[in-house]
């Protein structure tokens, strides 16, 4: 096996070849490392790296598995977390001056849920600053670049998380996702990411956007591979208040049952042609995908988009008023710390009245229940990740995104599971996501159908060219 | 919401806000804060006298 087909293994490849003794945690941890050392400079994905933590945490992993003391599938897994994720006694920017050198003093749930299963930490992943705005292209790191081209955005805000993993740089990540921050990134960089139903993994220690919209889940290269960290880092906590008391089932357990008689419903109209609409060729590769899904045998459902198609204007009024709230003092003492694209986003929750706020709040109660009300009709709904190819860095329009389809935000607002699959490339050799969106609680349903499109494709075993 | 705001409104709100921000600043901020007041606008064409907002309160669930 090369160096490079290390780096590439799935956790499920990665996690028996362990286990069969063919390399140990040591040599995951070492071809991650020397591969980051390589590329690195040219992505910039990471923005701390923890070399002596990871060879640490490697090393105990060997010595307990060699011992019988097996914790499960990422038992010496290297994986890294995007820099939202409160770390102990490591740093924890979110892409921003405002927290350079901050460091928590306290990990976030998950990442001591990953703790527990035996992951290795390599290091905290570059995002879009404070998971808001576009590429942070004047803040204190450099923004991320997509492995597929350097001169295109990898998408975000979970950007660096997408690019390491697209790069072979780590076999697992966290993401989150306010407004489609796991799902953009992991359709522009060819890799698989869930944003799990609101309350399935707890925020607590996840720096907050806005509340009521933030969800945190993982990133990998595999449908198999996100089921498996879903099933670390899901559960209730108590220390989070919208964390949901509910079973977590085992994710894994249906991903091979097929897709026989699923109904897809695909909100196409009314949606997928507004503003500018969706790029030709990406609705040409998604088509492609539901014929896919039809030869597996799922039914596809024309449905009304309108309800879809409003939502960006509740989520995007809500997501600017908490998060004005949440950063008020530091944008009233130290504005000019933000950077620009990610301050003049914020600051538009400063003139935006407390009756706007809650018109949004009710809004998002009419379309919770006209969206749900879809799931008499159908088992779950089908569209673009993302309604574009990744935007080439140099003449990128940053109101571009309002003037296309947002595919994603619905689904923060309704907090229902939603899950991105790689399923093809535009002629610009730029990759395009699936997405699956299932009931809430139904994140094993998500991944039957990724799983079963997946299997039948061969997108997911593509290299970038880096 | 009677029309869209001027840079001299911008200013007085945000003076107001508590935010110290250069004339540069607020004319580059005054498309997208119109733009984000035209779509709240927009909103409240949506909703019946009846609608609650998704926010709920739970005098059981204590932190």
């Amino acid at each position: 096996m090369t160096a490079d087909d290390l780096s590439y293994l799935t956790i499920s490849e990665a996690a028996a070849g362990l286990r069969r003794k063919e390399f140990s945690p040591l040599e995951l941890t070492q071809a991650c490392l020397a591969r980051i050392e390589a590329i690195n400079g040219k992505l910039h994905s990471f923005i701390t790296l923890t070399v002596e933590l990871a060879l640490r945490q490697a090393e105990q992993a060997e010595e307990e598995l060699r011992s019988g003391n097996d914790r499960g599938p990422l038992h010496g897994i290297p994986i890294a977390l995007k820099d939202l994720y409160m770390t102990k006694g490591i740093r924890t920017t979110c892409h921003s001056a405002v927290l350079e050198h901050w460091i928590p003093d306290h990990d976030a749930t998950a990442v001591a849920k990953l703790q527990e299963a035996g992951t290795i930490l390599l290091g905290k992943l570059g995002m879009h600053e404070f998971a808001f705005g576009g590429p942070s292209v004047d803040a204190p790191f450099p923004a991320v670049r997509n492995p597929w081209n350097t001169a295109h955005i990898p998408g975000g805000s979970s950007s660096g998380s997408g690019a390491a993993l697209a790069a072979g740089l780590c076999y697992g990540a966290l993401g989150s996702d306010t407004g489609g921050s796991i799902r953009t990134p992991s359709s522009h960089c060819g890799i698989v990411g869930i944003k799990p139903t609101y309350g399935r993994v707890s925020r607590r220690g996840v720096v907050p956007l806005s509340w009521s919209l933030d969800h945190a889940g993982p990133m990998a290269r595999s449908v198999e591979d996100c089921a498996i960290l879903l099933q670390a880092i899901a559960g209730y906590d108590p220390k989070d208040a919208a964390s949901a008391n509910v079973t977590v089932p085992d994710f894994r357990a249906g991903l091979k049952d097929g897709i026989k008689g699923l109904r897809v419903g695909v909100p196409r109209a009314n949606w997928f042609n507004e503003n500018k609409g969706t790029d030709p060729e990406t609705e040409a590769v998604f088509d492609n995908a539901l014929n896919t899904l039809e030869s597996l045998g799922a039914v596809i459902v024309e449905i009304d988009g309108k309800p879809f198609s409003i939502a960006r204007k509740a989520n995007q009024t809500i997501l600017v008023c908490e998060a004005y709230a949440y950063h008020e003092k530091t944008l009233q003492a130290t504005p000019m710390k933000f950077g620009s694209s990610v301050r003049r986003r914020m600051l538009e929750g400063a003139f935006l009245s407390a009756a706007d706020y809650i018109t949004a709040q009710r809004v998002r109660s009419v379309l919770n229940e006209q969206i749900r009300a879809n799931f008499s009709r159908v088992d779950v709904f089908a569209s673009p990740s993302a309604p574009r190819p990744p935007e080439a860095f140099q003449g990128m329009d940053p109101n571009e995104q309002n003037l296309r389809p947002n595919f994603t935000n619905p689904f923060n607002l309704t907090g229902l599971p939603a899950i991105s699959v790689p399923c093809g490339f535009t002629p610009g050799n730029l990759p395009a996501g699936l997405q699956i969106v299932a009931q809430p609680f139904e994140e094993a349903t998500c991944f039957r159908v990724a799983y079963a499109y997946e299997q039948a494709t061969e997108w997911h075993k593509r290299r970038p060219p880096i | 919401m009677a029309g869209e705001l001027t840079l001299e409104d911008l200013s007085k709100m945000a003076a107001r806000a508590g935010l110290k921000l250069a004339e540069d600043e607020l004319q580059k901020l005054l498309p997208g804060v119109n733009r984000a007041l035209r779509q709240a606008e927009e909103l409240r064409q949506l909703i019946a006298d009846g609608t609650e907002p998704a926010s709920t309160f739970s005098a059981l669930k204590v932190e």
